[in-house]
C-alpha cells in the first residue's frame, strides 16, 4: 500500500468513522463543499450528505455549543476549527460548559474538536498558535497532539469513540511532509499513552508533534557524538502518561523537554514538577527545556526561526545536559 | 388570548405558578435559616413566563432553564425536593452537591440541559440539540431562556444566527424584566422591543405580556407548533419586571418605587386568579384545595431535602471524566439508511441562481447572498422578499396589542 | 434539645450583620419559619425566620449589636419537636467521617524517608569547598555508605556525576553501563503525596528503598484507607492494649434464631442476625461495668451516660463504624432494624456524618469471615472493643459428658490505662451470662 500523508490519515479516520457510525457528524467553517481549508474533509459531503457534513457560519462558540448539544442526543460530532488559533473564540463554551458537564451533572459530551495548529509555515501571529496548555489546565478535557500519520489516524478514531470531549491538535507543518504506510484494517491508538520512539541511556528527550521529529533528528546526531538519547513521544498531553516518563528517567537520570509551545506555563514546567515530586532522587541533573520564546509568533522568516526551537537548539541543550 | 385553553389547562397554569412561588418562598426561609449554601435568585413576578412557556412543550421536548426558571423545571416534572437539595448542597441533589441552584439537568428522562452562569451559552447548545433531534427524526422542539441583559452577549448572537441558518426547531424566550442586575434595559439595549433582535437573523418573533400566563402559554404553543412544523427558530419577547433584587443580598434600591408599585399591582398569579374567578373556573374551595395540596407537598419535600446528608468530601475528586459510566446512544426515529451511503451521497456543489454552478456547472441547489431562497437577480437587496416568514410581524403586533389590553384591564 | 440560631450569610461578600430587632422574648413559643428577629447588613435588611419550632431559650446577641456571620445569636429549645427537625439541624454541620483520632500524633522522630534518601544537605570538602553532586548521587552514596568527600568529581565544574559515584561503588566500574537499573530504580513517592511531604501514617519501618523489589504494582491508598491507617496507628500508639478471651455457648440463641428467623423476616421485613443479641448483651455488660463505656482525656476518665455502640462494617473499599445510639434503650427489633439500616447505608455511602460519631464502645465481627477469633484495635476515643469469633459446633464437656454445642469465642481489647483485667473479665462474663440465659422475646 502506498504511504499516506498525515493529512490523508486524518481524512481516512473521519471517513471510516462516519462510515462505521451514523452518529458521527462533522461541522465547521467550509468543511462541506470546499472540503476544509486544508482539504482534510474533502469528499465527505459527497458521500455523507448535507445533514452530516455541515458548513457553519463563522461562529466558533456556536460550533462548539451546537456540537455539545448534538452530543446530548447521542451523536458524536467532530467540530473543526479552521485554524486552531480560533478555538480561543470558543474558550468559554469549551472550558466552562463542555468540560464541566460530566463532573457537575453527569452529562458526558462525546465531541472531538480538531484543527490545524503550530508554526513553521510563516502563518504569522494568528495562524500559528499552539494553545494546548489552556486546555491541559482544564479538568474534563482530553488533549491529543500526535506526530505521525499512524498515530493521527488511530488517535482520532479513539477520540471519536471516547465519551469525553477530546481536543485534537494537528500540526500543519506535518500535514504533507510526513508519510507512512498504514494498516488496511481498522485500528485505534490508546489515548493517554506515550511511546518510546528511540531507545537511549544517557538522557531522555520528551517531545510531541512537530518537535518530536526535530528531537529525533537531534538524537541521530547525538548518537554520532556518543550520546545515546532516548526519545519519547508524549502523544497525549492530558492525561499525561507519567509511567512511561518515570520509567525512562529511572534509566537515563537526565531529562530534556522539547516543545513548540512557549516556555512559561508550557508542559515542560509541569513535567519538571512531576519529576521533582516523583523522581527527585533519580535525577542526575536539572530538567532542561527547549521551547519557543515567550512572545507571540512573529511573521518574518528570520524572526519566526529565532522564535521556534530547532535541531541546533536541541543539540546544544542535550550536549550541555549530557556533560552536566 | 384565552380561546382554546381548557379549564384544566387554566388550572394547571395556576397550580404551577402557585407552586413556583411557594417553592421560592420556602427557599427564602431556608436561606434566612442559613440552610442554603451560596446565593438565592428569585423569580417573583415572573412565574407566568417560566410556567406558560414550558407548559407549551411536550414530554419529549428539551429545555434548558436560566437560574430563575424554577417554574419551567417544575412544569417539566422536576420534584421540588431536587430544587431544595440543590440549593442546600445536599448529597441527594441531582448534582450530588457539586453545583447549586437550578444548575442541573437530566438527559435521560426529563430532557433538561443544565444551565451555566455564563449567559447565552445555552443558545447554540439548544440549537445543537434541536438539529440532532431533527437528524434523528425525533420531531422535538427545544427551548431556552435569556434575559434582556443576556441578549447582549456575543454567543447569543452566534447561537441565534446559527440556529436560524440551520432552521433549527428552537424557541428562545427573551424575558425582558427591565433590569440586568442594577443596570436598566435602556443601558443594555437601544431597542424599544427586544423582539426586534429576531429581524437580524431573519426569524419570526412575538411580543407577549409576560404577566399574563394564558397569553404566554398561547403564544408559546403557537411558536412551538410552528417550530415543529419546520419553520425554523422563533424568538418570543415576554415583557415583565424583576420584583426582587438580583439575589437575596440585593435590596434593589436602584429601582424607582413607583415602578415597583406598578408591577406589584400586576402580579401574574393575582391576575390569573382574578380571571379564573370571573370566568367561574375557580372558587374559594378550589383555591383552598390547591393551596393545601401545595403546602402538603412542600412540607414533605422540604423535610426530605433537609434530612439529606452533605456529600462525602472525597466526592470532590470523582467524576471529572466518563470512564464507562455512561453509554451515549442515539435514538433513531427514522431509517438509518437515509443518512448513510448510498442514500446520503449527493453532488456537493453550490448553484448560484442566474450564474450557474460551481465546478463546471454540475449539480445541486445553492443560495446567493443569504438563506436558501433563490434571490431575484437585478433588484436591490432591500426590495427582496424577506427570507423568513413575514407572518412573524403579525402575531407580534397582535400580542403587543393584547398585552396592552390586559394591562388596562 | 437546643438548636442554635445563627447570623445568616446574606450574600457571598457579607461577613457581618446587625440585629435590629428581636420579635420574640426568651420564653416565647415559636413555630418553624415564624419571624424571629430582624437584621441589617451591608447589602440588605431582612426578617429572619426561626430555624425550628420550640421555645426561645436564650438571646445571646442583643438589639443593635453587630456580629460576624455564623455567630450563634440565640438558642431555641425544641423539646418535644419532631425527630426530623432535630436530625436536620444536626446534619447541617458537616463533619468528616470517620472521625480522625483527636490526639495529635507526635512528630515522627525519624525524618521523612524521602528527605533521608535525597534531601541530605550538601556536604563540604575538607577544605570547606561545597561538594556539587545530584539527588541521584547523594542517594547512591547513602545507600552504599560512601563519603562523598572522597569521590573525585569529573562532571561540569568538578561535580560528582552518576558515572563518578558508580565508579566509586563498583571499585572502578566504568561509566553508566554497569548501573543495574533495577537496583538503582528509586521507589515511587508515597501515595497521594506531593513533594515528599510524608504523612505520619505513612512512616515505614525500613528505608523505603527496601520495600520495592522484584515486580510490583503500587496502589495509592484511598482517602478512607489513609484515615483508617491514621486512626489505627494513633490508637495503638496512645492506648496500651490488653486482650481477654472468653467462650460463649450460643446453642440456645442459635436455636431461637433458626426457629424465629422466617417469622421475624415476614413480620418485620428485615433479616434476623446474631448481631442484635451481642449488641443487647454488650449493652447489659456496659450498664453493669460503666468503666468500659468511657473515654480518657489526659487524667480524666469521661464516663458516658449514653451507651452508643459502634458496629464495624466491612466495605469493599475499607471499613466504617456506624453507631447505634442509646442501644440500651432500644428494643430488640429496634436494634436489628438499626443494624441492618446502618450496614446497608454504609455500603451505599448514604451514612450521615453524625451517624459515625460519638460511639462509646464498639463491636467487630471477624467471625463473619470465618475467624476463630480476632484481637481488634480499639476504635478511639473508646476504651474497649468486643470481637466476635465464628459460631461453630464444637464438642464441649458438660456435667462430665461430651456434648455438641454451638460455641463462639469473644475477645475484649481494652485500654489498660482505664480498665483492669478484673473489670474486663467480669464484663465478658456478663455478656456470656446474658447470651447463655437469653430470655427476651425477639418477635
Amino acid at each position: 500500500m502506498a504511504p499516506v500523508t498525515f493529512l490523508e490519515a486524518i481524512k481516512q479516520a473521519m471517513f471510516e468513522e462516519m462510515e462505521r457510525d451514523p452518529a458521527v457528524v462533522l461541522l465547521g467553517e467550509d468543511v462541506g463543499v470546499y472540503g476544509g481549508a486544508f482539504k482534510t474533509s474533502e469528499g465527505l459531503l459527497e458521500r455523507f450528505g448535507w445533514e452530516r457534513v455541515i458548513d457553519t457560519p463563522i461562529s466558533e462558540s456556536a460550533i462548539i455549543g451546537a456540537a455539545c448539544g448534538m452530543s446530548y442526543l447521542g451523536l458524536r460530532p467532530i467540530a473543526e476549527m479552521q485554524f486552531i488559533d480560533f478555538i480561543l473564540c470558543a474558550f468559554n463554551q469549551i472550558t466552562n460548559f463542555v468540560a464541566k458537564g460530566h463532573y457537575l451533572w453527569g452529562a458526558p459530551a462525546p465531541i472531538v474538536i480538531r484543527g490545524p495548529s503550530g508554526g513553521g509555515v510563516h502563518g504569522g501571529p494568528f495562524h500559528s498558535a499552539n494553545p494546548e496548555m489552556y486546555f491541559v489546565h482544564t479538568p474534563g478535557l482530553k488533549v491529543i497532539y500526535p506526530s505521525t500519520p499512524y498515530d493521527a489516524k488511530g488517535l482520532l478514531k479513539a477520540a471519536v469513540r471516547d465519551n469525553n470531549p477530546v481536543l485534537f491538535f494537528e500540526h500543519k507543518f506535518l500535514y504533507r511532509r510526513i508519510k507512512e504506510e498504514l494498516p488496511a484494517e481498522d485500528y485505534t491508538v490508546p489515548i493517554g499513552k506515550a511511546v518510546v520512539r528511540r531507545e537511549g541511556r544517557h538522557l531522555t528527550i520528551l517531545s510531541y508533534a512537530a518537535m518530536m521529529h526535530t528531537s529525533l533528528e537531534a538524537a541521530e546526531q547525538l548518537a554520532m557524538e556518543g550520546i545515546e538519547a532516548e526519545v519519547i513521544d508524549l502523544r497525549t498531553l492530558l492525561p499525561l502518561d507519567e509511567e512511561t516518563i518515570l520509567d525512562s528517567v529511572k534509566k537515563t537520570n537526565k531529562v530534556l523537554v522539547v516543545h513548540e509551545d512557549t516556555k512559561t506555563g508550557g508542559i515542560a514546567g509541569e513535567i519538571a514538577a512531576i519529576l521533582c515530586e516523583k523522581a527527585f532522587s533519580d535525577l542526575d541533573g536539572p530538567v532542561f527545556r527547549v521551547t519557543a520564546l515567550d512572545t507571540p509568533v512573529p511573521y518574518a522568516p528570520p524572526l519566526e526561526e529565532y522564535f521556534l526551537p530547532n535541531k541546533e537548539k536541541v543539540l546544544h541543550a542535550a550536549r550541555e545536559l549530557a556533560r552536566y | 388570548m384565552t380561546s382554546g385553553i381548557t379549564r384544566q389547562q387554566h388550572l394547571d397554569l395556576y397550580y404551577f405558578m402557585k407552586l413556583n412561588r411557594a417553592v421560592e418562598d420556602t427557599m427564602v426561609k431556608l436561606f434566612r435559616q442559613n440552610k442554603i449554601v451560596g446565593g438565592l435568585y428569585g423569580s417573583l413576578g415572573q412565574e407566568a413566563i417560566s410556567v406558560g412557556t414550558a407548559y407549551a412543550l411536550e414530554k419529549k421536548d428539551w429545555l434548558a432553564p436560566m437560574i430563575r426558571n424554577i417554574g419551567a423545571l417544575l412544569v417539566k416534572g422536576v420534584p421540588p425536593r431536587d430544587i431544595f437539595m440543590q440549593h442546600m448542597a445536599k448529597y441527594g441533589s441531582p448534582t450530588l452537591g457539586k453545583d447549586g441552584t437550578s444548575h442541573f439537568g437530566d438527559l435521560e428522562n426529563l430532557h433538561i440541559v443544565s444551565p451555566i452562569s455564563m449567559l447565552g451559552d445555552l443558545i447554540p447548545v439548544m440549537a445543537g440539540v434541536a438539529i440532532a433531534g431533527r437528524y434523528l427524526g425525533q420531531k422535538i422542539v427545544t427551548m431556552t431562556w435569556i434575559g434582556d441583559g443576556g441578549s447582549s452577549t456575543g454567543v447569543f448572537h452566534e447561537g441565534l444566527n446559527f440556529a436560524a441558518v440551520q432552521k433549527a426547531p428552537f424557541v428562545l424566550i427573551l424575558e425582558n424584566n427591565l433590569w440586568a442586575y442594577s443596570t436598566p434595559v435602556r443601558r443594555q439595549v437601544p431597542l424599544e422591543n427586544l423582539a426586534d433582535r429576531a429581524k437580524a437573523y431573519g426569524i419570526a418573533s412575538y411580543i407577549v405580556d409576560g404577566n399574563d400566563v394564558a397569553a404566554v402559554y398561547q403564544t408559546s404553543k403557537e411558536a412551538v407548533d410552528r417550530c415543529r412544523a419546520g419553520e425554523g427558530p422563533i424568538l418570543i419577547e415576554a415583557k415583565t419586571f424583576r420584583r426582587l433584587g438580583h439575589a437575596q443580598h440585593d435590596a434593589a434600591e436602584y429601582v424607582p418605587k413607583e415602578m415597583r408599585a406598578y408591577w406589584e399591582a400586576r402580579d401574574p398569579i393575582a391576575l390569573h386568579e382574578k380571571f379564573l374567578t370571573s370566568e367561574k373556573l375557580l372558587d374559594a374551595n378550589g383555591k383552598a384545595e390547591i393551596e393545601k395540596k401545595i403546602d402538603t407537598l412542600l412540607a414533605a419535600e422540604r423535610d426530605f431535602a433537609e434530612n439529606s446528608p452533605s456529600p462525602p468530601p472525597e466526592l470532590a475528586a470523582q467524576g471529572v471524566y466518563c470512564e464507562g459510566c455512561h453509554t451515549p446512544k442515539p435514538k433513531w426515529e427514522r431509517p438509518i439508511a437515509e443518512v448513510t451511503p448510498p442514500k446520503s451521497s449527493i453532488e456537493a456543489v453550490w448553484t448560484v441562481e442566474g450564474f450557474g454552478r460551481g465546478k463546471g456547472s454540475r449539480g445541486a441547489n445553492a443560495p446567493i447572498h443569504f438563506g436558501d431562497t433563490p434571490a431575484v437577480v437585478g433588484k436591490p437587496v432591500s426590495e427582496r422578499k424577506p427570507v423568513a416568514k413575514s407572518s412573524a410581524k403579525k402575531p407580534a403586533k397582535a400580542a403587543a396589542a393584547a398585552a396592552s389590553r390586559k394591562a388596562r384591564r | 434539645m437546643a438548636v442554635d440560631i445563627v447570623m445568616p450569610q446574606m450574600g457571598e461578600s457579607i461577613f457581618e450583620g446587625t440585629i435590629t430587632k428581636w420579635l420574640k422574648k426568651p420564653g416565647d413559643k415559636v413555630e418553624r419559619d415564624e419571624p424571629l428577629f430582624e437584621i441589617s447588613t451591608d447589602k440588605v435588611d431582612a426578617e429572619i425566620p426561626s430555624p425550628s419550632a420550640g421555645v426561645l431559650k436564650e438571646i445571646k446577641v442583643g438589639e443593635g449589636q453587630t456580629v460576624p456571620i455564623q455567630t450563634v445569636v440565640g438558642v431555641i429549645d425544641v423539646a418535644g419537636s419532631s425527630a426530623a427537625a432535630t436530625a436536620s439541624a444536626k446534619a447541617e454541620t458537616p463533619k468528616l467521617a470517620p472521625a480522625p483520632a483527636k490526639t495529635p500524633a507526635p512528630a515522627p522522630k525519624a525524618a521523612p524517608p524521602a528527605a533521608t534518601a535525597a534531601g541530605a544537605p550538601a556536604a563540604e570538602r575538607h577544605d570547606g569547598e561545597r561538594i556539587h553532586s545530584s539527588p541521584l548521587v547523594r542517594r547512591l552514596a547513602k545507600e552504599h555508605g560512601i563519603d562523598l568527600t572522597t569521590v573525585p568529581g569529573t562532571g561540569a565544574g568538578g561535580r560528582i556525576s552518576k558515572e563518578d559515584i558508580m565508579a566509586a561503588i563498583g571499585g572502578g566500574a566504568s561509566a553508566g553501563t554497569t548501573a543495574a537499573p533495577a537496583r538503582a530504580a528509586a521507589p515511587p513517592p508515597p501515595p497521594g503525596v506531593s513533594g515528599g511531604q510524608a504523612h505520619v501514617a505513612f512512616e515505614t519501618a525500613v528505608p523505603r528503598e527496601k520495600i520495592y523489589f522484584g515486580h510490583y504494582e503500587v496502589q495509592p491508598m484511598t482517602a478512607m484507607r489513609q484515615r483508617i491507617a491514621e486512626h489505627m496507628l494513633a490508637s495503638k500508639r496512645v492506648s496500651p492494649h490488653v486482650y481477654s478471651v472468653d467462650e460463649i455457648d450460643m446453642t440456645k440463641i442459635a436455636a431461637l434464631r433458626s426457629k424465629t428467623k422466617d417469622e421475624f423476616e415476614k413480620r418485620h421485613e428485615t433479616k434476623l442476625t446474631f448481631m442484635p443479641f451481642f449488641v443487647r448483651a454488650a449493652a447489659e455488660g456496659l450498664r453493669a461495668f460503666p468503666t468500659l463505656n468511657a473515654s480518657l482525656d489526659g487524667i480524666n476518665v469521661v464516663l458516658h451516660k449514653e451507651i452508643n455502640i459502634g458496629i464495624a462494617v466491612a466495605l469493599d473499599w475499607g471499613l466504617i463504624v456506624p453507631v447505634i445510639r442509646n442501644a440500651d434503650e432500644k428494643n430488640f427489633l429496634g436494634i436489628q432494624r438499626a443494624l441492618n439500616d446502618l450496614a446497608e447505608r454504609a455500603r451505599s455511602k448514604k451514612l450521615k456524618p453524625d451517624e459515625v460519631q460519638e460511639g462509646t464502645f464498639s463491636i467487630t465481627n471477624p467471625g463473619v469471615f470465618g475467624g476463630l477469633f480476632g484481637l481488634p484495635v480499639i476504635s478511639q476515643p473508646n476504651v474497649g472493643i468486643l470481637g466476635l469469633g465464628a459460631i461453630e459446633k464444637r464438642p464441649v464437656v458438660i456435667n462430665d459428658s461430651i456434648a455438641i454445642r454451638s460455641m463462639c469465642y469473644v475477645t475484649l481489647s481494652y485500654d489498660h490505662r482505664v480498665v483492669d483485667g478484673a473489670i474486663a473479665h467480669q464484663f465478658l462474663h456478663k455478656v456470656k451470662e446474658t447470651l447463655e440465659n437469653w430470655s427476651e422475646s425477639v418477635l
